[in-house]
């Protein structure tokens, strides 16, 4: 291993997590608020790339937020996947239409998904103009708040001993 | 990637099991769903074909509960381990923080794990991530098998950078837990120390011994314990015909590689289906067992009165594309 990549290590660590602030998801759950309020839209979930939930507003009326977020990721890596094999740099959105009730899917910067849940109160054109907008107001945020992740230690100092017990519970 | 998340406060990680075909990915995934206690679990979600080979990857969330005021969950995934679903296999790992690789104790699967493992690494490698500072283990299954390599061979074999290694009969539950609990606790305790400034990478740890089956999982391994049964089980896995096959679509991009007889009985479009298992499903083979293999979720700790349905039918690349439905009911937030 190179020297500037041991150097690098640490910056790395870091940039491989992902934290949210609670000042920063008040934003977004004010633009997500926004969103519905003017799209007509049910409900809005902000996933990021592995899968995992990072914010939701709206009438969420699922038993299940953990499997519908590992789902979306799934599936819009697949369908990554297959703009990649087509030559397409990435489809950033996508559609899926029920009998009811659709899904629009929206990337947004690079490590997030936009998860947009509409019924015929609606249209996929109201609810794209405005993902859309919105998308780019929450790209913006995250830029602003990237600078922010070096600061100090994020989780409390008995994280780890606290962990390991838990870890003793779950699985004695 | 770790996400940490201070207004809803809590961790979530993803862990990923990794390994070739049939080395018993599922299964253990299977048995912790099957074993964990009720509010710590969710549903298990499965996007396998027809013939229970998984396709596209299991998923289900794994609750630790609220560890210094943040609720930190795991996302346990497994990988589909054949050789033709790369691409997928690789979309499963994207951010992935712990791997455990089971290989297949049966000596003429040596190839297969080691090509495996090889895999792995270049994948990583392709998320510009390094092994080395994964943390991960290996669990040496099917310890059952008559025709199991010794854990010595396995390890000078497979286990290069000395990880801590388990062995493991996924299917009667040994060694699982074991397993998921060292690679769960390597993963929390790297969190950790990149957020105390990441001094040490987090590599692997330095217990060398294998850990036994039929051990109890706190108990550290003693070399000398024998394997709990050398029998083979009378037939590992007699209710598993229904996954001698794989979905019609499946084989006619790629006939099953293990060849059995096919299943007459439903033939269907080309959607994968996706196994719901509720959370206090009962026996495995139920599990597996799937007359209807459709999109199903139950209504599991549903808050309102109102019913819920949700229907997923994710119909792949390599082959498809993507569909998503969802359909609301009840009110939660
Ligand atoms: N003999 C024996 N069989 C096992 C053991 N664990 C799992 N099996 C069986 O091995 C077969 C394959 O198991 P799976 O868990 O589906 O394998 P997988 O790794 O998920 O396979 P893919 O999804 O194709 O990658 C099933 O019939 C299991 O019942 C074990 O410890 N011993
Ligand atoms: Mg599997």
């Amino acid at each position: 291993m190179s020297e500037a990549k041991k150097m690098s290590r640490n910056d790395k660590l870091r940039h491989d997590r992902l934290t949210f602030y609670k000042d920063d998801i008040d934003k977004i759950d004010k633009l997500l608020a926004e969103f519905l309020r003017l799209s007509g839209a049910k409900s809005a979930l902000l996933i990021d790339k592995e899968g995992h939930l990072v914010t939701k507003r709206g009438e969420i009326k699922t038993i299940d937020i953990d499997t519908i977020s590992a789902l979306v990721a799934g599936s819009f890596a697949a369908t990554k996947e297959m703009a990649r094999l087509l030559g397409e740099e990435e489809f950033t959105a996508m559609y899926h239409q029920g009998e009811r009730d659709n899904i629009q899917l929206g990337l947004v910067g690079d490590r997030t998904l936009l998860t947009i849940l509409f019924d015929d109160r609606t249209t996929v054109g109201m609810v794209r103009l405005y993902a859309n907008e919105t998308a780019k107001k929450l790209a913006d945020i995250f830029k602003s708040t990237m600078g922010r992740q070096h600061e100090s230690p994020d989780l409390g100092a008995d994280y780890g001993t606290n962990a390991k017990k838990s870890l003793d519970k779950l699985f004695d | 990637m770790v996400q940490i998340n201070f207004a809803l406060k809590e961790v979530n990680c993803k862990i990923v099991f990794y390994g070739p075909g049939m080395s018993g990915k599922t299964t253990n995934l299977e048995i912790v769903h099957e074993k964990a206690p009720e509010e710590n679990k969710g549903e298990l979600t499965s996007i396998s074909t027809d013939g229970d080979r998984t396709l596209f990857f299991d998923f289900m969330p794994l609750d630790l509960g609220n560890v210094a005021g943040m609720r930190t969950k795991f996302q346990l995934y497994t990988v589909p381990g054949q050789v033709y679903y790369n691409s997928t296999r690789k979309l499963v790992l994207q951010g992935v923080d712990g791997v455990i690789f089971v290989a297949d104790s049966d000596a003429e699967k040596m190839s297969e794990n080691i090509e495996s493992y090889q895999n792995l690494i270049e994948n990583l490698q392709e998320y510009g991530k390094d092994i080395r500072e994964l943390p991960h283990v290996i669990q040496y299954n099917k310890r059952d098998h008559a025709n199991a390599m010794s854990v010595e061979d396995m390890d000078s074999q497979l286990n290069k950078f000395g990880v801590p290694t388990f062995e493991a009969v996924a299917y009667r539950g040994e060694g699982v837990f074991p397993t998921l609990k060292t690679l769960a606790g390597m993963v929390l305790e790297s969190i950790d120390r990149m957020d105390r400034g990441g001094k040490r990478a987090p590599a692997a740890e330095p217990a060398r011994a294998t850990q036994k089956v039929g051990k109890p999982a706190a108990a550290p391994a003693p070399r000398v314990a024998a394997p709990a049964s050398t029998q083979r089980p009378s037939s590992p896995k007699s209710a598993g015909s229904n996954r001698a096959a794989a979905a019609p679509s499946m084989a006619t991009a790629r006939p099953s590689a293990r060849g059995k007889a096919p299943v007459a009985a439903n033939p269907r479009p080309a959607a994968a289906p996706m196994r719901t298992s509720t959370a206090g499903k009962p026996a495995l083979s139920q599990n597996r067992r799937q007359a209807q293999p459709v999109a199903r979720v139950p209504a599991r700790r549903a808050s309102g009165g109102l019913a819920l349905v949700i229907t997923l039918s994710v119909l792949l690349v390599g082959a498809a594309a993507g569909v998503v439905y969802f359909f609301m009911g009840s009110n939660l937030s």
